[in-house]
């Protein structure tokens, strides 16, 4: 967890590591989330349209970064905004660092608000979603 | 396809009741065992948790898309972008109002593509607004 009194810009968020990721997983994030799309849950469905196999949704990578930066502010009362591109795909079998970097530190009347860029990537180094979020951070 | 002049356009609207089975159900599926989604009395829901009911709240699956001239085939979630006033709370019944904030087209490398940008906002009992949603489609024009 960021302390608000000492964090600056350029202060790493503590990394979180998730997977790796499994066929498995995907199913319960489709069921769990209503997704209907069975390029995530149906292997044959995906190398139908060109893919070697299927992958994760983008939305459950974006969770993980939910996930990271309510551990990063305490709460999640402290997530105020996250906004992601999905520029790469993340496969069965990756393990995904979610990671962040600060980048703004203003003062708002009833909180510190710490704006960072977040992205996660997988073993290789190889960056798959990329954004912004804004903590708030309470100054007591 | 998706023209200029949908811009503006409320799609639909619809409520959501915030399920604590389902919230648990959700941080299940993501991993995450923080115990505040968890907990039927007073639980919140996980940050992306809206993602799981906005679509079926507002227009049931894959419908949405055809009003919106957008091929499902090729359809690709581009970017995703919330706001948050506070959390949302296991137990509460979410107001959802979907507009149509941007549309346009980009070439790409594989031809034409389309670009909507819907915003979602959801609005809690009082009126007041709880999440901002700016979900940005792709799909691929068809020759």
């Amino acid at each position: 967890m960021i302390d608000a009194r000492t964090v600056a810009v350029g202060l790493e968020l503590p990394p979180l590591v998730k997977g790796p990721v499994t066929r498995e997983q995907l199913r319960a994030y489709a069921a769990a989330s209503g997704d209907p799309n069975p390029m995530h849950t149906d292997d044959e469905f995906a190398k139908a349209a060109g893919y070697p196999g299927v992958f994760a949704h983008g939305m459950l990578s974006m969770g993980w970064l939910g996930e990271f930066l309510v551990r990063a502010g305490g709460d999640p009362a402290a997530v105020r905004k996250l906004r992601t591109r999905f520029v790469k795909l993340t496969w069965p079998g990756e393990t995904i660092t979610c990671r962040g970097r600060v980048t703004k530190v203003t003062d708002a009347p009833d909180a510190r608000l710490v704006e960072c860029e977040v992205w996660t990537e997988n073993q290789d180094g190889e960056r798959k979603v990329a954004g912004a979020a804004v903590l708030a951070l309470s100054r007591r | 396809m998706p023209s200029k002049a949908m811009i503006g356009r409320t799609l639909s609207t619809g409520s959501a009741a915030v399920d604590a089975a389902h919230v648990a159900a959700f941080a299940r599926a993501l991993g995450d065992e923080d115990p505040r989604y968890f907990d039927a009395e007073r639980g919140v829901a996980p940050p992306t948790y809206p993602i799981a009911f906005m679509v079926q709240a507002l227009a049931g699956g894959a419908s949405v898309f055809e009003e919106l001239g957008l091929d499902f085939v090729t359809l690709v979630h581009g970017e995703q972008e919330f706001e948050y006033a506070r959390p949302i709370r296991v137990g509460e019944t979410l107001t959802l109002t979907a507009r149509i904030a941007d549309v346009y087209e980009k070439q790409g490398s594989s031809g034409l593509m389309d670009f909507v940008v819907l915003e979602t906002e959801g609005t809690d009992a009082a009126g007041k607004t709880v999440f901002l949603s700016r979900n940005t489609l792709i799909s691929r024009r068809r020759a």
